[in-house]
């Protein structure tokens, strides 16, 4: 074995070691919670490595009972699916057209959107909330929906408009000598072709919506409406210092997450990166 | 008007209206009130022109929360970036369990921060005395939530936890559009890895790392979720960022609304005038390669 | 991959639909209730299905009430983002003493002085809730507090509460020597440290310097004229636990239930959560010493939460309902002594608890004051302000120039 070898071996050694280091930090958080939560609090404090002595399920059918764990999951779904959608459609339409319209006017609007990208969304709280009251659109999961299209549209917005240059104009044309005509072009011909960008857009929207806290919090004030983080979070305040309880909810609100994750990483992950580069 | 012009409208009208319905008009409230007095709950407030403004020229306040977050940023932009691209590098170069790292790594960008902030939170408080004590590891038995110092690498820690994944999968995306050709020719003509990375490799992800930095800017401009779950600014004001500094203005301190639109709007011209810049340089630079 | 999607989107679709379509009738009466109690959720929620059967049997009304728990951390913003743009709740909770005042001149309370539930408060009680001589919110927290004492050690040291500032340095040596930590710090949550200055201020206030807050909002006084509030909090800082960043109020109360420290500068409303992790603890309370004459020694009386009905709630007279239900003879003595409150009407009828005894020795001795009002802003520049003195952060002038600061700007 020549000294080379050695170099570029042990090389790759240390290289492999930091990655699986790396790997550890990154997990070790969520592996904690986890076996944590299914202990004593008295056990946690004498040792969180230790196993638990029993397996403390309690924990879990008491979060799974007090959040009605289905109920706020279904909520949420709803909410996501339907503020999604409406991202997609809206901000797809504008998106290509933006791209496509060669103005002084387009040219502004597009300015317009983007900025607001820029805004802390604090800034602009107690001014949505009274909006969203004038407008009786306050309390409601379909409401709620309607101000995370309009929140959430400029970055999609953003997205389509980068995506659609890079999209040849020809197959477009070649439509229009077909017949095709503005929006029956835009279905069957440009949103098909979209479709790489599209996933990335619900990805990401979906993991903003889904993950999201003050917005719902102050809209929606009726529990039976509550939103998965919403209703765990209420939980907070009735255990106060007790971290198995804590970590059982925080992993009760991350499963839903955890189990898509699994499931359809590899979309998610080359659907984010793709976005980002192509736009 | 044009029919292009019209047509435009046409298409863009569905995103304008929401959009204009719940983010314009509330943004422009929002700068009215900055020249206002308001106290975010009585119905009456008086105009008070730039006297906000002025007031921000001699907030030691504001100036530290804005002192710390452009650490914080810099911090951020530099590690967050760095970390992603030696994983992307590292993980695209593995000849076998690519996909499970990247996984792993990806995983934290899945969660909400303010989860993600609690359990850190035990990890932080819970979890490192213990290790202190088991392992004799002194480092890790500090105040990492109670010491400022501390703490801020606590927030670090935390939103890199949290972001580093994203950013790597970009990476290793532009790393894989690097044409193999490319590399195994320089590879023949004698370049070592280290030269191939330089020469070949760096300009061709030179967009990507625009891309990255962009991200990373804009979105550690605006931290709040990590901050505020993990401290809550404390102790004390030590780790207070602009946006939460904001927020405790408007609704936790004195009620002053007013006065924080003014602080929002300011962080608002601060992002804008520095992701400009950020970009403006960037692009030139990528065409110089 | 696209089919599976939209299949998936149409299943959940329409789960959520059907899910929705499980509403209550339209005859029913919703009363929307905002809350900041989430310990005491399960409590309320329960009470609040007594008022609805009561209303259903004697009324004949069908009521449904919405209870809205805000952690302690985001009630006030969620609050005020209600109130202010015509969203208000029904019934809220807000502070007697610090937000009656406020919220009253903003036009969010509306006047109480004829629901009969006035009738039982006592009348002490009462003028806390009593504002530009309406009564405008039916009171659910009265305060008698000072410190909060662990019997037991102090029984183990033959040790009794001391009455000046140089009798508590005595207590705190005999403690170091026996390696026990006099105070215990839970500085997390900056309203903790905050109660040490409430204590030390509110007793200088009503006996050395009386014209103290008047001086202030003339603009002519200072902190610095009651410097003296700081030895207190000097020798609590000193001598307290480690970790006091990292301390909240709930893993406080379970470091004092567990004896971590001898005494800790608390009210009452902590004694539920004490309690939960040592049910057998002896909880003492007393006066806070400030300055080595005993006549500033003194309990608190205080107001704290209490419910104000909104002046536009459609439904008033029902929001009125309800607050006279929470004093209701044959049901509110349970809600208030699970609560562990302090009683506060004439139809409380329960076995107080032994540290709420012991301060009414105080308070029946001429120990005590009420509490007054400080302008909007001081109690939370205070409580971030005590919490960089802890830190080093500021010095002693630099937290009284921050106080006076505050105040300036609040009265201005």
């Amino acid at each position: 074995m020549s000294w080379q070898t050695i170099k570029t071996l042990s090389g790759r050694l240390l290289i492999v070691l930091f990655l699986l280091v790396m790997a550890i930090i990154t997990l070790t958080p969520m592996l904690l919670a986890v076996l944590n939560s299914f202990k004593t609090n008295g056990e946690i404090y004498t040792n969180i490595l230790s196993l638990p002595t029993t397996w403390q399920i309690n924990n879990y059918i008491d979060v799974f009972r007090k959040t009605h764990y289905l109920r706020s999951l279904m909520n949420t779904v709803f909410l996501v699916v339907l503020s999604v959608s409406g991202i997609v459609f809206v901000s797809s339409l504008a998106g290509y057209k933006l791209a496509r319209t060669k103005t002084r006017l387009s040219q502004a609007l597009f300015v317009v959107f983007i900025l607001s990208m820029l805004i802390p969304f604090h800034s602009i709280m107690i001014g949505l909330v009274r909006v969203a009251n004038q407008l009786k659109v306050q309390g409601s999961l379909w409401g709620l929906a309607l101000i995370y299209v309009g929140i959430g549209s400029p970055m999609a917005i953003f997205f389509y408009h980068g995506f659609t240059k890079n999209v040849p104009r020809e197959i477009e044309e070649a439509a229009m000598i077909d017949g095709c005509n503005g929006l029956q072009l835009y279905f069957r011909i440009v949103f098909p072709l979209l479709r790489p960008i599209t996933y990335t857009i619900v990805i990401l929207n979906t993991l903003w919506i889904w993950n999201d806290f003050l917005l719902p919090l102050l809209m929606i004030s009726n529990r039976e409406k509550h939103t998965l983080l919403l209703s765990t979070q209420a939980l907070f305040g009735q255990y106060s210092a007790n971290w198995s309880q804590i970590l059982a909810i925080l992993i009760m609100a991350m499963l839903p997450v955890m189990i898509v994750y699994l499931f359809i990483q590899k979309h998610i992950v080359s659907g984010i990166a793709e976005g980002a580069l192509k736009s | 008007m044009s029919s292009k012009n019209r047509s435009l409208l046409l298409y863009c009208f569905p995103a304008l209206l929401l959009y204009g319905t719940f983010v314009l008009y509330p943004a422009v409230g929002g700068f009215w009130y900055s020249l206002t007095n308001w106290n975010g709950l009585n119905p009456t407030y008086d105009y008070v022109g730039f006297a906000n403004y002025r007031e921000l020229l001699t907030d030691h306040v504001f100036h530290r929360a804005l002192r710390f977050t452009l650490r914080y940023v810099l911090y951020m932009v530099i590690l967050q970036n760095a970390l992603a691209l030696i994983l992307a590098i590292i993980i695209e170069n593995l000849r076998r369990g690519k996909g499970l790292f990247r996984t792993i790594f990806f995983f934290p960008n899945m969660i909400s921060m303010i989860v993600g902030g609690f359990i850190w939170l035990f990890i932080f408080t819970r979890a490192f005395p213990f290790f202190a004590n088991a392992f004799g590891i002194a480092i890790l038995g500090q105040s990492w939530i109670g010491n400022p110092q501390y703490a801020f690498y606590s927030i670090l820690i935390l939103s890199l936890w949290g972001s580093v994944g994203y950013l790597m999968v970009i990476y290793i995306a532009a790393l894989q559009n690097v044409p193999r050709a490319l590399v195994e020719n320089a590879r023949i003509d004698g370049a070592n890895d280290w030269q191939i990375n330089w020469h070949i490799v760096r300009p061709l992800i030179a967009h990507a790392v625009t891309i990255g930095i962009f991200i990373s800017l804009f979105s550690s401009f605006k931290v709040f979720d990590q901050v505020y779950a993990l401290t809550g600014g404390g102790p004390g004001r030590s780790t207070q960022v602009v946006s939460l500094n904001i927020f405790t203005e408007a609704f936790a301190m004195r009620s002053r609304y007013g006065y924080a639109s003014a602080k929002a709007v300011i962080l608002f011209l601060i992002i804008m005038v520095i992701t400009c810049v950020q970009l403006l340089v960037m692009k030139r630079k990528e065409v110089e390669l | 991959m696209k089919k599976m999607l939209i299949s998936f989107m149409m299943l959940v679709s329409f789960l959520a639909l059907s899910a929705c379509g499980t509403r209550g009738d339209a005859d029913t009466i919703e009363l929307n209730v905002f809350m900041s109690f989430p310990r005491f959720q399960e409590e309320f929620e329960a009470y609040f299905l007594l008022f609805e059967q009561k209303m259903l049997e004697e009324e004949g009304i069908k009521v449904k009430v919405n209870l809205e728990m805000a952690s302690s951390d985001t009630a006030q913003q969620l609050l005020q983002a209600r109130l202010s743009s015509n969203d208000a709740p029904d019934v809220y909770t807000l502070h007697a003493i610090a937000d009656i005042p406020a919220y009253y001149e903003a036009g969010y309370l509306a006047d109480l002085s004829d629901a009969a539930f006035t009738d039982l408060v006592f009348e002490s009680v009462l003028e806390s809730v009593t504002y530009a001589d309406k009564i405008l919110a039916l009171p659910l927290e009265s305060l008698a507090w000072g410190y909060l004492y662990n019997k037991d050690i102090f029984t183990q040291y033959d040790l009794t509460p001391p009455q000046t500032l140089s009798e508590m340095e005595h207590v705190v040596s005999v403690l170091q020597e026996n390696d026990q930590t006099p105070f215990l710090l839970a500085f997390q949550e900056s309203w903790i440290p905050q109660l040490m200055m409430a204590l030390a201020l509110g007793a200088m206030v009503n006996s050395e310097a009386p014209n103290f807050i008047d001086n202030m909002n003339a603009g002519t006084g200072s902190y610095a004229d009651i410097a003296e509030v700081f030895d207190i909090i000097d020798l609590i800082m000193a001598n307290g636990t480690d970790r006091a960043f990292e301390t909240g109020g709930a893993s406080g109360s379970a470091d004092f239930a567990n004896g971590a420290a001898a005494m800790w500068v608390q009210g009452p409303w902590m004694s539920g959560s004490i309690l939960e992790v040592n049910p057998d603890m002896n909880i003492g309370l007393a006066p806070l010493p400030v300055t080595n004459n005993e006549g500033t020694t003194m309990i608190n009386l205080s107001t704290s939460t209490s419910l104000g009905v909104s002046p536009t709630s459609e439904n008033k007279d029902l929001a009125i309902k309800l607050l006279n239900f929470i004093l209701d003879p044959e049901h509110s003595s349970d809600l208030f002594s699970s609560l562990k409150f302090a009683p506060l009407a004439s139809v409380h009828e329960y076995e107080t608890f032994p540290w709420i005894d012991e301060a009414m020795t105080y308070v029946e001795a001429g120990k005590a004051y009420l509490e007054r009002p400080l302008p909007p802003g001081v109690t939370d520049e205070t409580a971030v302000a005590l919490q960089e003195y802890y830190l080093g952060d500021k010095t002693r002038q630099q937290v009284i120039d921050a106080i006076d600061n505050a105040w300036r700007s609040a009265v201005d």
